[in-house]
């Protein structure tokens, strides 16, 4: 049973975080209630109910989520590798290193090339 | 804290063993070093895209692109000097990519291949000049613009330019030398969509008639993304069946000297995942190298795309996924040749006739020479059938001299223009003959290899391919291949008839001066169709010596 | 439960998925069935891989995530440069070329 004592400790103190910041947010934060503010949050796009026909979405909400999937992705490779890494030593590190640096020249033509840019 | 020892081994480890270590890997980057400058080039490509200005991109990209390719081509000889086509050859890369005759062979083609496509890519003397002054290219000046847009009118205005298209060309190169040197269906797979997934942008870059190139490109996408699901479930069917997706692993495991494990001997009791896993494995290359009934896809794509990138994905896509298809048939599947033989002599016997005959119908160059690619991978099939040494060297041969042929065939039609750009309807091409000689001898010496005429690299090829089926027993196909090569030297000859002997029409298209880049690659075509075509001996030899796979 | 039932969901999906590619008119649709058919691989390969007892299956899972990815963005790129042409995802409407 104690093996599993860090990870009750651990749930414990997430729950704490948790519930303390929602608690402490109402207990000291300002209270000005706005439109925007009481809307259900969706990113991107505005939340239901939608306009007759389907409404149109700005194309912008695309690119950034394609962008985002492909970027997002990559992080499947670091999983196996993070589990891993102190067996697979130094020559883990530097191939980690060289793919990191190959979705980082990806990144860089994105950044460039206003990919990032929202307006 | 005791764990069953009936618990799966997958999920559990013992705790006293945590700190158990993974053998290292190693990679021998000096085998791998063909495919990483290729890549090397094409990520500096993207990085010169990123930070350079405009008016510096053209030449830097075309510099990356030839050192990488230059570079890549060094690399397949020192390799091969060093004896890795033969003696040497091995695995590389922990079994991942076999370094061995086929590949170095293959890769070479590849490359030179890539260095005449560039070549054709960096054309920019064919176009009108823009308002600017600036030169243009044959490809869309700004791909994310609509057609017709005032966007799309101002980006061309401005003389921009997609020069991204080295930097994914490199990328599909790079794919392409890996994929037939891939020794497990893995890399394989990763190979196959590295190539394809920059053809089908390129497909969709066309300056003129856009509509058509973004057509061609969603068709392609949608039917190349059909194709590679089956052949990813095919891969899932034969590791099923096999436990391993390494080549050798699985022919081992086909010809029943694997070593036994019970789940081996529970998934190779069912010869339905093997066949199945097989023939799905077999939609997924035959799509690609645009077999009969796969190939659907091939007239549109063809005729939509960009004729600069219609050539390259002509020649090198068909080396690559036939390099892929040999080495897979040849190397993983011998066990079961009884097997796929038969199928594969159907689908050659379709792809040859339905080639040849429906090519007669055509009125469009750029659907003629893709009917006629049809066919040609019907003749190249026939060599694969062959399922022997003569059938790996005479299809690489045959796979050299055609890509030539056909990267100087496309490089040419670029040049036969009218107000709308390249003028591809057959009939325009009537009198070309008398209006530029020179242009219309240069296209009818590459129909006549196409169609198999001696001394030119056709004639060889067909000669090779179809001895190698006839010497294992295939005399069947060999006849259907002759039938339908006599099919099919008919519209060729027709078509040079036409350039020669009728009269040109008064507002008939003109041929224009094209500058060093085409001009050299169609050179080039020229030599290689003749050299190959005179003297076959030597280049027949060298394949020979490169037959051997390594598993 | 028998692993093999997973192989005949698998094999159910990839069905559907292509069947759908083969009917379906709408460019997304017919990339979505795609991407199904993609995923029922990903199954087979994660039940194979507990058949047979070696990860491998579960590794070329993971590769075949990214390639699905890096396909989803090349042909939604695609789709939508043509969409913006035509006002229309229908594959019907690409028909500009014909034999």
């Amino acid at each position: 049973m104690n093996a599993y004592a860090p990870i009750l400790v651990l749930g414990a103190l997430a729950a704490a975080f948790a519930i303390g910041s929602v608690a402490m947010a109402a207990l000291t934060g300002p209270k000005r209630y706005n439109r925007a503010k009481l809307d259900a949050y969706e990113c991107g796009i505005e939340p239901t109910p939608q306009p007759v026909g389907g409404g149109r979405f700005p194309i912008k909400y695309y690119l950034t989520a394609m962008l985002f999937i492909v970027f997002d992705i990559e992080i499947v490779f670091l999983y196996p590798w993070a589990v891993s890494f102190d067996s697979l030593g130094i020559f883990g590190l530097v191939e980690m290193v060289l793919f990191i640096a190959t979705v980082f020249v990806a990144y860089a033509y994105v950044w460039r090339r206003g990919g990032l840019e929202w307006d | 804290m005791s764990v069953p020892d009936t618990v799966h081994s997958l999920w559990t480890v013992a705790a006293s063993s945590t700190t158990q270590t993974i053998p290292t890997p190693h990679i021998e980057y000096g085998q791998l070093s063909p495919m990483l400058a290729v890549f090397g080039a094409a990520a500096l490509g993207i990085l010169a895209e990123a930070f350079l200005p405009r008016r510096n991109r053209y030449w830097a990209q075309i510099g990356i692109a030839m050192a990488g390719l230059v570079g890549a081509f060094v690399a397949v000889v020192v390799l091969a000097a060093q004896g890795y086509a033969g003696t040497k050859a091995h695995l590389a890369a922990m079994g991942a990519v076999a370094v061995d005759g086929p590949s170095l062979f293959l890769q070479g083609t590849i490359v030179l291949i890539a260095v005449v496509s560039v070549l054709g890519f960096a054309e920019r003397h064919l176009e009108p000049r823009s308002s600017t002054g600036a030169p243009v290219d044959a490809f869309a000046p700004q791909a994310a613009t609509v057609p017709g847009s005032d966007a799309e009118k101002s980006a061309a205005r401005s003389g921009f330019a997609t020069t991204e298209v080295f930097p994914l060309t490199m990328f599909a190169v790079g794919g392409m030398l890996l994929f037939p040197a891939a020794s497990d269906l893995l890399t394989m797979f990763v190979a196959l969509e590295v190539f394809s997934l920059p053809l089908y942008l390129l497909c969709a870059l066309a300056r003129r008639r856009r509509l058509l190139s973004q057509e061609a490109a969603v068709k392609y996408f949608l039917l190349g993304a059909f194709s590679s699901a089956f052949f990813l479930f095919g891969l899932a069917l034969i590791y099923g069946y096999a436990g391993t997706v390494s080549i050798g692993g699985i022919a081992d495991v086909v010809s029943g000297t694997a070593t036994p494990t019970p789940a081996l001997a529970n998934t190779t009791a069912n010869d339905a995942l093997l066949l199945i896993g097989l023939a799905m494995l077999g939609v997924g290359l035959l799509f690609k190298v645009g077999a009969v009934p796969f190939h659907a896809w091939t007239p549109d794509v063809y005729q939509g795309a960009p004729t600069p990138v219609t050539g390259f994905m002509a020649s090198a896509t068909k080396v690559a996924a036939f390099g892929a298809t040999l080495r897979l048939l040849y190397a993983a599947f011998p066990g079961v040749t009884w097997d796929w033989r038969p199928v594969l002599w159907g689908v050659a016997i379709l792809t040859m006739v339905v080639g040849a005959i429906i090519a007669v119908t055509q009125t469009d160059v750029k659907r003629l020479l893709a009917y006629s690619s049809i066919a040609h991978a019907g003749f190249i099939l026939t060599g694969v059938i062959a399922m022997n040494k003569a059938g790996v060297s005479a299809v690489l041969f045959y796979l050299g001299a055609y890509s030539f042929v056909t990267l100087g065939a496309f490089a040419v039609v670029t040049l036969v223009r009218d107000a709308g750009g390249e003028a591809t309807h057959l009939s325009r091409w009537a009198g070309l003959g008398r209006r530029s000689p020179l242009v219309a001898a240069t296209f009818a010496l590459f129909l006549l290899a196409f169609a198999g005429i001696p001394l030119t690299s056709g004639f060889a090829g067909k000669f090779a391919v179809f001895q190698a089926a006839a010497s294992s027993g295939a005399t069947p196909l060999v006849i259907v291949g002759v039938l339908s090569s006599a099919v099919a030297a008919f519209f060729y000859i027709r078509v040079i008839v036409l350039m020669f002997f009728s009269d040109p029409r008064p507002d008939g298209p003109t041929v224009a001066v094209p500058s060093a880049f085409t001009a050299t690659a169609i050179a080039l075509g020229v030599l290689v169709t003749l050299g190959l075509g005179i003297l076959p001996q030597y280049f027949l030899h060298l394949a020979d010596q490169a037959s051997v796979f390594v598993r | 439960m028998n692993p093999v039932n997973y192989l005949y969901l698998a094999a159910l999906l990839f069905t559907i998925g292509a069947t759908g590619v083969l009917v379906r008119r709408n460019a997304i649709v017919l990339f979505m069935c795609v991407e199904l058919m993609l995923n029922a691989s990903n199954l087979a390969l994660v039940t194979f891989s507990r058949l047979h007892g070696n990860l491998d299956g579960q590794i070329i899972a993971f590769f075949t995530m990214v390639v699905a990815a890096a396909e989803v963005v090349v042909g939604l790129a695609i789709i939508v440069s043509v969409f913006r042409t035509r006002h229309s995802a229908s594959v019907d409407d690409t028909n500009l070329m014909k034999l």
